[in-house]
């Protein structure tokens, strides 16, 4: 019965969507008023909660007589991970993500004064589209409540254990939150396009700014999760479905920049309405690419051709509905202001520029592979991670440099400040200088090439807050914007150390016997079994050895068995320190009784997530604190 | 106006010197860096040139595994159940790499003695999915 009442509510959500998207066309061509469809945003949100609601019940009371119960829950499962199951497969995951939408939306409803209910009335219209879209794409061929009867079977087939795990259970919904708030800016932009132009460009910048935040902390989960969870150190493959966040999260960062140039010059008007439609379309384009299983990847959902044709065709659709709004609206402001080469509205142009570039060579990396296929009839490629570093690094470099310089330009026109570029560069040359010989004594090209990025953008700061310092209202203003740059140039340090630095060695140790490696003494000295609801494991201790402080501890690094599933699973174990992670993974027992190990050392590797964290507080400060002043 | 144009021109030019610098760069990274797949058939039909890498991708043969005593090195088959290449790997094999089981191995081929030296090995992730390419080799695709 639940199933069902959450299969009618499901159905509700979409329909009151569809009736939205109607009212709201219909009331535009024909001028006239309508109601305030407000009421209909809150009962729309209502029915999605609902029906979540009823598939968490199905999950918490075993319901497999659900099919999506059945293939991603089992009886012996922690209710924790059966509530986070919901989002484990394809189907549940649409239903989060049109609930997380829907969320959005009432948000929007209750925090964005419009000064005409016609105007608001038809920014919903735009976002029920994309609603529509997705809830009916949810009904029609991804259903979650769809049943096994008569004979429901009496056992699930267990969630994947590599999801059994809490970074998974908020990853999904973070990243979600990223996605799904880029529609609010894109139905603002698309209702700039039909002459609703009550501030469109500040709340642009604000909505995408804070979904931003979400999505920066959404990958830096999944990359966390994949570091540790997956059990081999690795914290980014440049796999598609990395790869499908990361584009729509670099056109996000262009669109907050463009929308801030639009805001304060009322210029680059087009510009940022086309990357708020880019952005939504971008990750339309990733969620295709990740769920039609056109692209083998190792994270990834039960993958149907079919659904992705579909999907494919609302990216079309929606594209096309988007371009014919876009070039029949008369966007360009009759008043422009005008701007020289040394302003920061041409810096922001080029970072603009540079960070579409940058998107566009991932994405031509990641759809290469179809393309290919396409045009040899048949054959099979893949694109290798040293395409993405070869490519994504040098085009990084410059964004950093032109970043570092370009918040210390001024609007309009900057050319009294030159000097500035000079104290910039030195500063620099002498920060890189101190880190590579200090850190570490033999530099090569990635990590001096990070060390300098770092360089160029924390000089930019620190010059910018001393030149500042008289006006502290302007550092206070934009302290969110300082927040956030501070964040990514403690990534790229993170990402140019690991990535240069690390040390790892695959050995063989029986009981007894120890290795080296780095200033660490590893021995293995205790085998054991462990048995758990849903799994059994074998536990393997490691004493590990600090030979420069003499101090010791014990990992634990596991190798699971998964019955329900069949599966294998390598938990490793890690000794954090400040400097750098220890990290040993298992592989397999020999016939001699011996084992196989991996024994890793990450340099700095926390950076990365540090630096991701940081960038998001520095995005929800600059949305809060704006709308403290305004 | 003129003022505007000339922003514009700059503009222009910067977009279009760092797309070409970008086109360039992707130039190369995609010479160097793609690695096509091969069957264990479409092998000995036409070889690939030495010192390119590939990935091959099949079954393992049953019985066909072996490791050399205590140490990281081991030797298997990899058949699409009308051709078989012999695979030479030396470090850790992925959790689910088993015989009869589906893997896809990224390495050196050497035409002469029909061997492969793999430096990447992969295995289904999890026990419902087969790789894409595994599944259309051993169809004769």
């Amino acid at each position: 019965m639940i199933p069902e009442i959450g299969n009618f509510f499901l159905i509700a959500s979409f329909s009151v969507a569809t009736f939205i998207f109607c009212l709201a066309t219909f009331s535009y061509y024909f001028e006239r008023e309508i109601l305030d469809l407000s009421t209909l945003i809150y009962f729309k949100f209502g029915f999605v909660f609902l029906s979540f609601l009823a598939l968490e019940v199905s999950f918490l009371f075993d319901d497999f007589s659900v099919l999506y119960v059945a293939s991603n829950s089992n009886p012996f499962l922690p209710n924790y991970y059966k509530i986070s199951a919901l989002w484990g497969g394809h189907e549940g995951s649409m239903l989060l993500f049109i609930l997380i939408l829907s969320l959005w939306i009432i948000l929007f409803a209750l925090f964005s004064k419009y000064q005409s209910a016609r105007d608001k009335n038809y920014l919903y219209g735009f976002t029920s589209l994309i609603f529509m879209s997705f809830s009916g794409f949810t009904i029609f061929t991804s259903n979650p409540f769809e049943r096994l009867l008569p004979v429901p079977p009496l056992n699930g087939t267990d969630l994947n254990p590599l999801l059994q795990d809490f970074a998974f259970t908020i990853h999904p919904p973070m990243l979600y939150l990223g996605y799904a708030g880029l529609v609010i800016p894109f139905a603002i932009a698309l209702g700039r396009c039909i002459g609703v132009k009550d501030a469109w460009s500040s709340r642009i910048k604000k909505w995408t700014t804070l979904s931003w935040s979400f999505l920066t902390l959404g990958i830096a989960l999944g990359s966390w999760w994949a570091y540790y969870e997956l059990g081999w150190g690795g914290w980014w493959f440049w796999d598609p479905v990395e790869n499908s966040s990361l584009v729509p999260w670099l056109i996000a960062t262009a669109l907050i920049h463009s929308a801030i140039v639009t805001d304060k010059r009322n210029i680059f008007v087009n510009w940022t309405i086309l990357l708020a439609v880019l952005a939504v379309i971008g990750s339309f384009i990733g969620m295709f690419l990740v769920r039609s299983g056109i692209l083998t990847s190792v994270h990834t959902f039960a993958l149907d051709p079919e659904r992705g044709l579909i999907l494919l065709i609302i990216t079309l659709l929606i594209s096309i509905y988007s371009f014919y709004l876009f070039f029949r609206a008369d966007t360009v402001p009759k008043e422009t202001t005008d701007y020289t080469f040394y302003s920061k509205e041409f810096f922001l142009l080029i970072n603009n520029a540079l960070l579409l570039i940058l998107a566009a060579v991932i994405l031509f990396g990641t759809i290469y592979p179809i393309i290919y296929d396409i045009f040899t009839g048949g054959k099979s490629i893949t694109v290798g991670a040293p395409y993405f570093n070869l490519t994504s690094v040098p085009i990084a470099f410059f964004i950093a440099f032109f970043q570092g310089y370009g918040i210390l330009t001024s609007w309009g026109n900057s050319k009294k400040q030159k000097n500035y570029y000079l104290l910039l560069l030195g500063i620099v040359f002498l920060l890189t200088f101190l880190f590579t010989y200090t850190l570490f004594s033999y530099p090569d090209i990635f990590s001096f090439a990070s060390y300098l990025m770092f360089a160029a953008i924390i000089s930019g700061l620190v010059i910018y807050i001393f030149k500042n310092l008289n006006n502290k209202n302007l550092v206070v203003n934009n302290l969110g914007m300082v927040t956030a740059h501070f964040g990514i140039a403690i990534m790229i340090l993170g990402i140019g150390v690991v990535s240069s630095f690390s040390q790892n060695k695959e050995v063989i140790i029986g009981k007894g016997e120890f290795t080296n490696l780095s200033n660490y003494k590893v021995k293995l000295i205790e085998e054991g079994k462990e048995e758990f609801s849903n799994y059994f494991s074998e536990v393997v201790q490691f004493e590990v050895e600090n030979n420069v402080t003499q101090k010791k501890i014990l990992l634990k690094p596991e190798k699971s068995f998964y019955p329900a599933s069949n599966n294998v699973m390598t938990e490793s174990d890690i000794y954090i320190r400040p400097k750098e992670d220890l990290y040993i993974s298992l592989s397999e027992k020999l016939e001699s009784g011996k084992w196989i190990a991996k024994i890793q050392i990450k340099p700095f590797v926390r950076l990365i997530w540090i630096g991701a964290l940081i960038m998001m507080i520095g995005g929800f400060l600059a949305v809060f604190r704006r709308i403290k002043y305004e | 106006m003129i003022k505007i144009r000339r922003n514009r021109l700059y503009a222009v030019l910067f977009i279009v010197s760092s797309s070409a610098v970008a086109v360039g760069l992707v130039l190369i990274a995609l010479n160097q860096n793609i690695n096509l797949f091969y069957s264990p058939s479409e092998l000995l039909e036409s070889g690939p040139l030495k010192n390119k890498s590939i990935r091959i991708g099949g079954l393992v043969e049953k019985g066909s595994l072996n490791r050399v005593s205590d140490s990281l090195e081991v030797n298997f088959i990899i058949t699409d159940l009308k051709e078989k290449v012999a695979v030479k790997y030396s470090g850790i094999l992925p959790d689910l790499f088993k015989e009869d089981a589906g893997v896809v191995a990224t390495g050196y081929y050497d035409k002469n003695n029909n061997s492969f030296q793999a430096f990447e090995i992969l295995a289904k992730h999890d026990e419902n999915y087969e790789p894409k390419e595994v599944v259309n080799a051993l169809e004769g695709k």
